[in-house]
C-alpha cells in the first residue's frame, strides 16, 4: 500500500466512516434544521419571499455541497488517496501536540466563562491567569501570582475604570468582594 | 491648480500645533483600539464622539480621521502577531501575515503590511483630495442590487483562499452565512434558528464568532505545542524592510490599492469586502498564488494596501453627498451635525477651508502612520517574548473581554467560548475556518440587500442582470468563480485523461 492509501486508512471501516462523519452531519443538519427555524411564529404570506427563504436556500446549497462532498470521499477512499480535510489537519514539522494540555485548556476556557457571572470579573480573571501560567509551565509563585493580580488591576483599569465596560461583580457575597476590590483599586 | 491651492491652505490649518496634535492622538487611539480584538476601532470613535464636543468641527473630524486611519490598520497588528484580526477588515492578514509570524518574521511582517497600509491610504486620501466629485457621482448609480452584487463578489472570493478544496470552503462559507440568519429577520421581524431562547433573537454576531474561532482555538493550540513565537533577532533596529521587499510587494500594492478605492467610494461596501477580494485577485495575479496561506508578502500586501484605501475613499461620499458609506463614516457624519456642519456640494462652497483641511489631515494621518504604527507594532512586537503561557491568558481574557464588550452580555461571551471550541475542532479537523467567518461577516450584508432588491423592484429577480452595473459585477464574479477553479479543473481533466488513456492501454 502507497504512503498516500495508508494516510487515507483505505480499507478500513472505521476509517471510511471517520471521513464521511463530515460531510454525513453538514447533510443531516441541512436536512433537519428548516424545520426548527420559526419557532411558533408564522411566516407572513402572500409578502415576498418570507422570512425563510434565505436560511433555506443557504441549508439548500450545504445539502447539496455535503452531497458532493460525500461523493469526494468515497471516491478518494475507493481511489487510496487521503481525506480533503487530511493534509489542511497535518501537524506541522517537528511540532508535537499535547491533547492533555489542549483538552484541560478547553475545559479551563469554559469553567472561566461559566464562573464569570457568578463570582465576578475581577475574582474569576486573577485566578484563571494564574492557573493558565501554571498549566503553560510557569509555576514559580513569586512570578504568577503577582503577573495574575497586576495584569487583573491593568484590565479593570482599562476596561472598567476608562471603556467603563460593565463587567460582571458576580452574586452575593462575590459582588461585595468585587465592589471591595474595586474601591481597593480606585475605579468606585 | 485651485484644488491645488485650496490643498495647500488645507496642510497650514492642519500643520497648526493644535490641529497636527489632534490627528497624532486620533492615530494613536485607533491604531492601539485597531490592535485590541474586540475594541475594534468604530468603538473608540463612538466613545470619542462626546470628547469632540469641546472641539472645534475642523478638530472633531481630524480626530475622528486619525482615529479612522490608525485603526484601520491597527486590526492588522494583532492579525498578523496572534492570528486575532482586531477588526474583520484585518481578516486577511492572518492568512498570509500569521504564517510569516510563525516563521519569526513578525517585525518584516508588520514593516510589509505598514507601507501597504499606508500607501493605499495615502492614495485614497489623494483620490479624496482630487477626484471627489466624479467619484461620487459614479457611487450614487449604486443601489440595492448593486450591493447585492458587490458582496457576491466578495464572497466569491472564498474560493482564492480554498486551497484546492472548494467544495469544503464554499460549505465553510454557507455555514457561516447561515450563522448569519440567527435571530430576528430586518425584513419581517420574525425570529429564526432562535431555540427559544430569548438571547438568540438579538442574532450572533461576526466579532464574537471571530474571536472564538480565531482566539480561543490558537492559544489551545499554543498551550498544546509550546511554539515560540518570538521574534528573530536582526541586525537592524526599526522595522526591517529592504528595497527587494518594496520590489516584490509594487504590483500588490498596487492592485490592492485600486480595489480599495473603488470599493471604499462605493456606500456599504467597506474595507472588509475590499480587502477580501484583493486577495482574492491577487492570488489569482501573483506567480506565487499556489503559495498563499503560507507567508506570502504579496498575499499580506494586496489586503492590507485594499483596505486602507478605502478610508480617503469612504469619505467621498461622506463629504460631497453627506452619504456615510460605513459605521465609521456614520459617526463622522454625526460628529458634524453635532457642530452644526451639514456635510453636502454646499460644505464645499461654504467651508472650503474646512473641507481641504480634512483632505490634508487625511494624507498627513496615513504618512504619520508609519510612525505610530511603527510605534504601537514595536510595543506589541515586545508583547511577543513573553512566555506563550502568559501571551496566552492574557489573549483569553481579552477576547472574553471583546464578546462581552459588543453588547455587554454575557450570552456573546458564551457564543464566542462554544466557537472558540469549533474553532478548536475545526482547526484539528483541517475543516476551513476563514470562509465561515466570511459568510458570518457578508451574509447578512447579502440577505439584507438581496431582499430589499426584491422588495424594491417587485420581486423581479431579474433585477440582478438587467442592471447594467449589477449584471457586470455578478459577470465578474462569475469568471472570478471560474479563473479561481481553473487549476483545479485543469488537474482533474487531466487525471481523468491519463486514466482513460492507462485503461485504453
Amino acid at each position: 500500500m502507497s504512503g498516500e492509501a495508508r494516510a487515507a486508512g483505505a480499507g478500513s471501516g472505521t476509517a471510511l466512516a471517520r471521513r464521511l462523519a463530515a460531510p454525513a452531519g453538514f447533510l443531516v443538519a441541512a436536512l433537519v434544521l428548516p424545520f426548527f427555524m420559526l419557532d411558533g411564529a408564522h411566516a407572513p404570506r402572500g409578502v415576498g419571499l418570507g422570512p425563510a427563504a434565505w436560511p433555506q436556500a443557504m441549508l439548500a446549497l450545504i445539502a447539496v455541497g455535503a452531497v458532493i462532498w460525500l461523493l469526494q470521499e468515497l471516491l478518494a477512499w475507493r481511489r487510496g488517496r487521503a481525506s480533503l480535510t487530511a493534509a489542511a489537519a497535518a501537524e506541522p514539522a517537528g511540532e508535537t501536540y499535547s491533547y492533555g494540555k489542549a483538552a484541560g485548556g478547553l475545559v479551563m476556557i469554559i469553567v472561566y466563562g461559566a464562573l464569570l457571572p457568578i463570582i465576578g470579573f475581577p475574582l474569576a480573571t486573577a485566578i484563571f491567569i494564574a492557573l493558565w501560567c501554571f498549566l503553560g509551565g510557569l509555576r514559580r509563585l513569586v512570578v504568577v501570582v503577582p503577573l495574575a493580580l497586576l495584569g487583573t488591576v491593568v484590565l479593570l483599569w482599562v476596561f472598567m475604570g476608562v471603556a467603563l465596560m460593565p463587567l460582571s461583580r458576580g452574586q452575593g457575597v462575590f459582588d461585595q468582594l468585587s465592589i471591595a476590590i474595586l474601591q481597593l483599586v480606585g475605579i468606585y | 491648480m485651485d484644488s491645488l491651492h485650496l490643498l495647500g491652505t488645507g496642510f497650514q490649518s492642519a500643520f497648526a500645533l493644535g490641529a497636527f496634535l489632534t490627528i497624532v492622538v486620533g492615530l494613536l487611539v485607533g491604531t492601539i483600539a485597531g490592535a485590541l480584538p474586540g475594541i475594534s476601532f468604530v468603538n473608540a470613535m463612538a466613545m470619542s464622539l462626546p470628547f469632540t464636543y469641546v472641539m472645534t468641527p475642523t478638530q472633531a473630524m481630524l480626530f475622528l480621521g486619525g482615529i479612522y486611519v490608525g485603526g484601520v490598520f491597527g486590526g492588522s497588528i494583532s492579525a498578523i502577531m496572534i492570528n486575532v484580526p482586531g477588526t474583520p477588515a484585518s481578516l486577511p492578514a492572518c492568512w498570509d501575515g500569521y504564517p510569516m509570524t510563525q516563521r519569526g518574521e513578525v517585525r518584516r511582517a508588520l514593516a510589509i503590511a505598514l507601507t501597504a497600509s499606508a500607501t493605499g491610504g495615502l492614495c485614497s486620501a489623494l483620490l479624496l483630495a482630487f477626484a471627489a466629485a466624479p467619484f461620487a457621482t459614479f457611487a450614487l448609480k449604486f443601489s440595492q442590487p448593486e450591493f447585492f452584487a458587490a458582496t457576491v463578489l466578495g464572497l466569491i472570493s472564498v474560493l482564492a483562499i480554498a486551497k484546492d478544496r472548494p467544495v469544503v470552503s464554499l460549505i465553510s462559507m454557507l455555514v457561516g452565512i447561515a450563522i448569519g440568519t440567527v435571530g430576528v429577520d430586518p425584513l419581517y421581524g420574525i425570529s429564526r434558528f432562535s431555540f427559544g431562547i430569548p438571547a438568540m433573537q438579538s442574532g450572533i454576531d461576526f466579532v464574537v464568532v471571530m474571536i472564538g474561532l480565531f482566539a480561543i482555538s490558537e492559544v489551545i493550540d499554543l498551550l498544546a505545542t509550546d511554539r515560540d513565537l518570538r521574534p528573530r533577532k536582526t541586525a537592524a533596529r526599526g522595522l526591517p524592510l529592504r528595497l527587494s521587499d518594496l520590489w516584490l510587494i509594487k504590483g500588490a500594492v498596487l492592485r490592492g490599492t485600486g480595489i480599495g478605492c473603488m470599493l471604499g467610494v462605493i456606500p456599504g461596501a467597506g474595507a472588509t469586502p475590499g480587502a477580501v477580494i484583493a486577495y482574492g485577485v491577487e492570488k489569482q495575479a501573483s506567480a506565487r498564488g499556489a503559495e498563499f496561506g503560507t507567508g506570502v508578502e504579496q498575499g499580506l500586501a494586496a489586503p492590507e494596501s485594499a483596505k486602507n484605501a478605502t478610508t480617503g475613499a469612504a469619505m467621498v461620499p461622506l463629504l460631497t453627498l453627506g452619504i456615510p458609506g460605513s459605521a465609521a463614516t456614520a459617526i463622522m457624519l454625526a460628529a458634524m451635525m453635532l457642530h452644526g456642519v451639514s456635510p453636502g456640494p454646499l460644505l464645499f462652497l461654504m467651508d472650503p477651508t474646512m473641507v481641504y483641511t480634512i483632505f490634508a489631515a487625511m494624507i498627513i494621518a496615513n504618512l504619520l502612520m508609519i510612525v505610530a504604527g511603527i510605534g504601537v507594532a514595536q510595543f506589541f512586537s515586545t508583547l511577543m517574548r513573553t512566555p506563550p503561557a502568559v501571551l496566552a491568558a492574557f489573549i483569553v481574557v481579552l477576547s472574553v473581554l471583546g464578546a462581552y464588550g459588543v453588547r455587554n452580555n454575557i450570552f456573546d461571551v458564551y457564543v464566542c467560548l462554544a466557537f472558540g471550541v469549533i474553532g478548536w475542532v475545526m482547526k484539528r479537523t483541517g475543516f476551513p475556518s476563514a470562509p465561515l467567518v466570511l459568510g458570518v461577516i457578508l451574509g447578512p450584508l447579502a440577505e439584507r440587500y438581496f431582499m430589499t432588491s426584491l422588495a424594491n423592484f417587485h420581486q423581479d429577480w431579474t433585477v440582478f442582470f438587467t442592471r447594467p452595473i449589477s449584471g457586470v459585477i455578478l459577470a465578474l464574479a462569475l469568471c472570478f468563480a471560474l479563473w479561481s477553479l481553473w487549476p483545479g479543473m485543469k488537474v482533474a481533466a487531466g487525471g481523468i485523461a491519463r486514466r482513460r488513456g492507462a485503461s485504453a492501454g
